[in-house]
């Protein structure tokens, strides 16, 4: 009799400690919410429609994954400089921001496997005489600030020492600056870069070169610590991949063409 | 709330290369304040003119200084002015935006100081046989400046932090642009701005407290 009130003691202890120990994806199933930090200013990826709601390959994304989890997803908006205070400060739960899965940032923040891959190209002012991508070299260049192409092109450009470069804050200030032959070129996914050549929002630009970079492959971001997340995020990208989904989207946001390729040859993930 | 482990070692590891983005913020704003300084005081003697003309040019100087964001001054000081095909590098425009609107406050800042020097000293200089401009700067501009001395210099701690807004331009090499780049690259936000806001407000107490100091030695009565 003592014996059986214990264990009932131990149970209903038990039962009531369970909820502390709950991870994020618990959290997440409990509030029937999922709230993803996009950045709204990089279409094909984000942005919004003629009625300011927001759109696009990350959106989708995200409403995907929500709708897996059985939550209504939330979406965000951020600028890429401000993915991780937003994430880290409990504003979202997750990234879907095509961020790079850099080394240097995996300290930080925890990556999934990658989800989507870009590859980019340089884009130059009409002005400017360029034959490929090695001619920026000496030229004022910039990017968006934070992402892993500008990072790639300020690197180049102090490998070559000599030129500039500047980073702006968003998308739309790059290629106004371009446009207006503040910079000579620039480097910027080919969806973005073809997205506006063809826009004729910025006009006197011109697609020069594929920059020779590796893919940028970008993945889902969460909390570094919350490896049951990370775990169903690994799994979600899976799925998008096995169902056709990935392709779909890839249809519909980008185009005509392959989607790219999220494995590499010659090593496990 | 923050579910998060701070480590301050990688921030501070970075510490040498926003120092030197520190000493860009100082001669940026340290430049626009002398310039800022000497454009107020033509602005000033615009108003004091009493041609219409001189004085609509200062007063709406003044009006746009003051009555629109900085932010906007800095942005139309590069993407504004480009559109008229004249370029200037993010150095050259977060430097003109900053002078513009330090001139517009310092100006305004003038105006107050001139306003507690009687009339009676102008026109007591002019009986002596000094010319009107010799009046105004033998004789009213020394005081005006000691006057307006520390409005003076809460505008060079304005200047410090509007440094800031360099971002907006393309501006990598000073401290909050330096921050930023390092913040991409890590993805240390909290450490690092953490950090650069250490450096500022030790930049703007310097400031402070070696203005007071040089007031104490420069003005006394």
């Amino acid at each position: 009799m003592k014996f059986a009130s214990i264990i009932a003691a131990a149970v209903a202890t038990a039962s009531m400690a369970a909820p502390a120990l709950a991870d994020k994806l618990d959290d997440i199933i409990a509030s029937g919410k999922l709230r993803c930090a996009v950045v709204l200013d990089f279409p094909p990826m984000g942005s919004r429609d003629a009625n300011n709601q927001p759109i696009g390959f990350d959106v989708d994304y995200c409403n995907d994954l929500a709708a897996a989890l059985g939550v209504q997803a939330e979406i965000v908006e951020t600028t890429f400089p401000e993915r991780i205070p937003a994430l880290v400060s409990g504003q979202v739960d997750i990234g879907v921001a095509s961020t790079s899965d850099t080394l240097e940032r995996a300290k930080t923040v925890g990556f999934s496997i990658p989800y989507y891959a870009f590859e980019n190209a340089v884009v130059a002012n009409d002005k400017v005489e360029m034959a490929d991508w090695e001619g920026m070299k000496g030229k004022t260049v910039g990017a968006t600030a934070g992402t892993y192409e500008a990072i790639w092109l300020e690197g180049q450009v102090k490998e070559w020492g000599e030129g500039q470069f500047r980073p702006y804050q968003n998308q739309a200030d790059v290629f106004l600056a371009l446009s207006q032959g503040q910079l000579d070129a620039t480097v910027s996914t080919v969806e973005v870069a073809e997205a506006n050549v063809k826009s004729g929002n910025f006009p006197g630009i011109r697609i020069v070169d594929k920059a020779p970079m590796v893919p940028d492959y970008v993945a889902l971001i969460a909390l570094r610590s919350e490896h049951g997340l990370i775990d169903y995020l690994n799994l979600f990208i899976n799925q998008q991949v096995r169902t056709g989904r990935y392709a779909e989207l890839y249809a519909k946001w980008v185009g005509e063409g392959e989607p790219a390729d999220l494995t590499i040859k010659g090593v496990y993930r | 709330m923050f579910n998060y482990t701070f480590q301050w070692k990688q921030a501070l590891a970075r510490l040498p290369q926003m120092l030197d983005g520190a000493v860009v913020t100082m001669q940026v704003a340290l430049l626009s304040m002398a310039i800022g300084i000497a454009l107020a005081v033509v602005l000033t003697l615009f108003r004091l003119s009493g041609s219409r003309i001189l004085s609509g040019i200062a007063t709406s100087w003044v009006e746009i200084a003051r009555n629109t964001p900085a932010l906007f001054q800095i942005y139309m000081a590069h993407f504004g002015v480009a559109s008229f095909g004249i370029h200037f590098s993010p150095w050259t425009s977060l430097l003109l935006g900053i002078t513009f609107n330090n001139a517009g406050y310092l100006a305004e800042n003038f105006r107050g100081a001139l306003k507690a020097i009687p009339d009676t000293q102008a026109r007591a200089g002019r009986s002596l046989g000094l010319s009107e401009l010799q009046a105004f700067r033998f004789i009213v501009m020394p005081q005006m400046l000691r006057i307006s001395f520390l409005p003076m210099t809460n505008q060079m701690v304005w200047a410090i932090l509007m440094t800031s807004l360099g971002v907006t331009v393309g501006m990598n090499t000073d401290l909050y642009g330096v921050t930023q780049d390092l913040n991409a690259l890590t993805f240390r936000t909290f450490e690092l701005f953490a950090v650069a806001a250490v450096i500022f407000y030790l930049i703007t107490k310097v400031i402070q407290l070696g203005a007071r100091l040089l007031a104490r030695r420069m003005f006394r009565y």
